[in-house]
């Protein structure tokens, strides 16, 4: 049995924000995941926008979900250059047609006001178009927040397991907790990987984190499946807008959203609707309802250049009147077991939630003792298509498969997928989410094959043993002849 | 290898970029280099293991390797410079371009012409929008292939295929005979959308149940795909409610259509056919940026290698005499598709060249009348999209256009009968 004094439990944005938070203590910790590579829950659905709420209506100073995200909006900017991680303050415009919708801006910067957001301001319509020229004839004026960034938080994630990892966290991928045992001084945590013996543990399970939670009766909360829509369009219409754009619905769902992803598609987005937990399904509705919301920002927008589509899920506090609260306590029933659910915005709010959490295991008993040598800083991956002329013929000539692409549409290297699976990519997901192979407009016809080759190689393993995502989601069944052989 | 002095560079060394390489040389270019981003020279051929091809060019039924290998015989023969495993990143206008390579690290070249032949990419899920889950196990259809013919795999052994393009259609029969169960082909429209020679030789032939005017409207499994939900459609291609069938199923093969390839020729400002996907070229196969020419699949997708060759063959030499400082009529008549044409290449002619027309058509028609102006006019017993038409005018057939007019409309109408 591992034996480890703090358990976090899930690894997406939060859970390794937290983990990399207790790095810089003398604790020992161990992170579990349940999918093979970090991130790979709500942390990888999403509009991927660094924000501070004050976009809701909802948003009041005194809900701690508004505390946390607004002190991480301050965090997150340094944490992603102590990281190498891609950081980009598009700003946002949200955009108002009649002069109700300004009023409702109005009273939504007033408040964000009285909690110390200021930077917000009013632009008019010919201003407007000279930021957004491919806005809708329609649109009368924005409200402004030059704040408002994008980042990759599936790469946050990984860059923070990798940055704990180097301070000492032992990280666990492919393990589900399937159950929770309350033992003499601590717990005993069944995992699909084995046990885990632990004095402390942090749910941060995401969409399970009530699942989780209960297995010990430390459930103290509910909280809702809210299942997002969001597309991605080729990057050859990349210029349809600069800023996030999206406007207050003047009717229930017709809410939408367009931004800059931080490698140059857009993404769009839709309402957000109560969905059965893990139906990661899209439809055809789910689209057509997308398109005509953004398209009554973006005329241009056209079905025609969606590469890709997905939903994601986000555990709302609260479904029925907004999203204002979040789960951020030591559960009332067990002891030094603690729940941590932002719902929504949930990669926003990590930086600061990690150091929330500090404070909670502070209360529950954990001493806190800094360590000397704690190293915040972690390399990128090397992104070569970011690369100069000059540092790629330098490259090339240190290790040659960097001149080998693999991913013709978005330029990824032999080189940069080795280093993906040097690092702990184990699946062709793993090495997509690392690397972008695959991610371009043809959706990885060309490089699968490749990409199969490659893992097969590095890891000694059958093509047939390389998978999609871990688990039983092999590529390819069969050898050639096994079927007419009747091996099978 | 000499990298100063390039006359003509090929982007690409299918079957496109090889016949353009070939016939630059014969045509007086010195220095011709093709590059490609694969190991090795003949594009996709290779993965073709099926025949059919050159049945045209050769007058020979030959295989996809054997076709390739005939070409790339005489691309070195003919001292063609092939840059393997290059990839090239970046073209400008002013003709510059850039690639990279393990080998030689960051090339960049500036020829006096350079063609375009970087050929076409399959469509996939993604820009279908098919509705349901993500697991393992969807590939287009020519990445199946790639598994099958080249790396020695099979995908899965209960197969479902939707959209009935040529490689669709081929792997059908490919996978029967690797011992898997084709369990359906889905088509939306009410017929296939390839070859009618695939269809009878790749479906009928193997009793591959072939669903037309149907589509997959749900896509089952977590991990590994498990089914799909198929649903019949109405005149409008959208799906009937009601008629939701489940199909068990351990792979889902795409071949629902071919995008042409032009991201290079984008960044180099050369303007495209929003309908072929492809650069808009005149009778020389001269893009919208002089000495920038393009031949084959990456300006329409064509449905046999022989007519990729012969475009080709012409983009190539035109790209010599550019690179030698001849200066080609400029094409200044306009052909337009009027009823039931899809689009005709090239999109210009000059009037004053022998010149083949290669036309698309919008939908399935029985005994009508191909009008390509007052030039000529020809009855054809049926037009089918997937099949493309080949029209040579000479020019003795455009001296009969009207001077002045710059405008050929090319249509397709239902004979009148008397």
């Amino acid at each position: 049995m591992f034996q480890t004094e703090v358990l976090i439990i899930g690894g997406g944005a939060l859970g390794t924000a937290i983990a990399r938070e207790l790095s810089r203590y003398k604790v020992e910790t161990a992170l579990v995941e349940k999918e093979f590579d970090f991130g790979w829950g709500s942390t990888k659905a999403n509009m991927c926008i660094v924000c501070q709420g004050a976009d809701g209506l909802e948003f009041r100073k005194e809900y701690r979900r508004t505390r946390l995200v607004q002190e991480s909006m301050s965090l997150m900017e340094p944490l992603c250059a102590e990281l190498d991680v891609p950081f980009n303050r598009v700003g946002e415009l949200a955009i108002f047609f009649n002069n109700e919708g300004r009023a409702k801006y109005e009273k939504m910067k007033a408040r964000a006001e009285i909690s110390g957001i200021t930077a917000h301001k009013f632009i008019e319509r010919d201003e407007l178009r000279q930021m957004e020229p491919n806005i809708a004839k329609e649109a009368i004026g924005a409200l402004y927040d030059p704040n408002i960034a994008v980042t990759d938080p599936v790469r946050l994630s990984i860059a923070l397991a990798e940055n704990a990892e180097q301070n000492g966290v032992k990280l666990i991928t492919g393990a589900e907790v399937q159950d929770i045992v309350k033992v003499a001084d601590g717990f005993d945590v069944k995992t699909s990987q084995g046990n885990i013996y632990c004095e402390f543990i942090i749910n941060a399970a995401g969409t399970s984190v009530d699942r989780v939670a209960a297995m010990l009766n430390a459930d103290d909360f509910v909280v809702y499946p809210i299942r997002g829509y969001v597309a991605i369009l080729d990057r050859k219409v990349s210029d349809l807008v600069n800023h996030e754009v999206h406007a207050r619905p003047e009717a229930p769902g017709e809410s939408n959203i367009i931004t800059p992803t931080v490698y140059g598609n857009l993404s769009i987005g839709t309402p957000m609707t109560l969905a059965k937990r893990g139906e990661h399904l899209t439809t055809r509705e789910m689209t057509q309802i997308t398109l005509n919301n953004v398209q009554r920002l973006v005329p241009d927008v056209s079905e025609r250049d969606i590469i890709n589509s997905f939903s994601g899920f986000l555990m709302f506090r609260n479904w029925e009147v907004g999203w204002h609260e979040c789960v951020v306590s030591p559960s009332r029933n067990v002891p030094r077991f603690i729940n941590v659910s932002i719902g929504y915005p949930g990669v926003s709010a990590a930086p600061a939630t990690a150091r929330e959490v500090m404070k909670l295991l502070r209360q529950e008993g954990l001493k806190l003792e800094e360590k000397p040598d704690f190293n915040p800083y972690r390399k990128a991956i090397t992104d070569f298509s970011e690369l100069s002329d000059q540092e790629k013929q330098e490259l090339i000539a240190k290790d040659n498969r960097y001149g080998h692409v693999v991913c013709r549409c978005e330029t990824v290297t032999e080189g940069e997928i080795i280093e993906a699976i040097k690092r702990g990519a184990n699946t062709l997901d793993g090495v997509k989410f690392r690397t972008r192979a695959g991610m371009g407009r043809c959706q990885s016809g060309f490089c699968l094959p490749r990409v199969i080759n490659i893992l097969s190689r590095e890891l000694s393993i059958s093509p047939k043993e390389v998978t999609k995502k871990g688990g039983e989601s092999q590529q390819l069944l069969f050898e050639s002849k096994e079927l007419v052989e009747g091996r099978q | 290898m000499k990298l100063q002095d390039v006359d003509v560079a090929v982007i690409g060394a299918g079957p496109a970029g090889l016949a353009a390489a070939i016939k630059a040389k014969e045509s007086g270019a010195q220095n011709v280099i093709v590059m490609e981003r694969a190991e090795q020279m003949g594009g996709l051929l290779h993965q073709c293991v099926h025949n059919g091809f050159g049945l045209f060019y050769f007058n020979e039924d030959l295989t996809g390797p054997e076709y390739a290998h005939r070409f790339v015989e005489k691309a070195t023969d003919t001292g063609i410079n092939g840059l393997l495993e290059t990839m090239v990143t970046e073209i400008t206008a002013e003709r510059q371009v850039k690639a990279i390579s393990g080998e030689a690290g960051c090339i960049t070249l500036k020829p006096k012409a350079i063609v375009l032949a970087m050929g076409c990419r399959e469509r996939a899920r993604g820009a279908l929008g098919i509705p349901g889950t993500r697991p393992a196990g969807i590939f287009t259809a020519g990445t199946a292939q790639r598994f099958v013919n080249v790396e020695g795999f099979i995908p899965g052994k209960k197969i479902v295929i939707l959209g009935s393009g040529d490689i669709g259609m081929i792997m059908a029969r490919r996978l029967t005979l690797e011992g898997a169960n084709v369990e359906a082909v889905v088509e939306i429209l009410p017929y296939t959308g390839g070859l009618i020679r695939n269809e009878v030789q790749c479906l009928h032939d193997f009793e591959i149940p072939l669903l037309l005017r149907h589509t997959v409207t749900q896509i089952h499994g977590e991990q590994r795909i498990e089914a799909v939900t198929i649903s019949e459609v109405d005149n409008s291609a959208r799906p009937i409610a009601g008629t939701e069938r489940k199909i068990e199923c351990d792979t889902l093969l795409l071949s629902v259509g071919l995008i042409p390839e032009n991201e290079l020729s984008l960044m180099a400002g050369v303007e495209l056919d929003p309908i072929t996907g492809g650069p808009i070229v005149d009778e020389m196969r001269q893009t919208s940026i002089p000495g920038i020419f393009a031949g084959g699949n990456v300006v329409h997708v064509h449905d046999l290698v022989d007519n990729v060759s012969w475009e080709s063959e012409l983009a190539g030499e035109s790209a010599a005499r550019f690179a030698s400082g001849v200066k080609e009529p400029k094409g200044e008549i306009r052909l337009k598709a009027g009823n039931n044409i899809r689009y005709i290449v090239p999109q210009t002619i000059s009037g004053q060249n022998a010149v083949t027309l290669y036309i698309r058509v919008e939908e399935m028609e029985e005994d009508v009348r191909l009008q390509i102006g007052d030039v000529m006019n020809k009855g054809l017993r049926i037009v089918k999209p997937s099949e493309m038409l080949k029209i040579e005018l000479s020019p003795e057939h455009l001296k009969k256009t009207k001077k002045g007019t710059g405008e050929i409309v090319v249509k397709c109408e239902r004979r009148q009968r008397q």
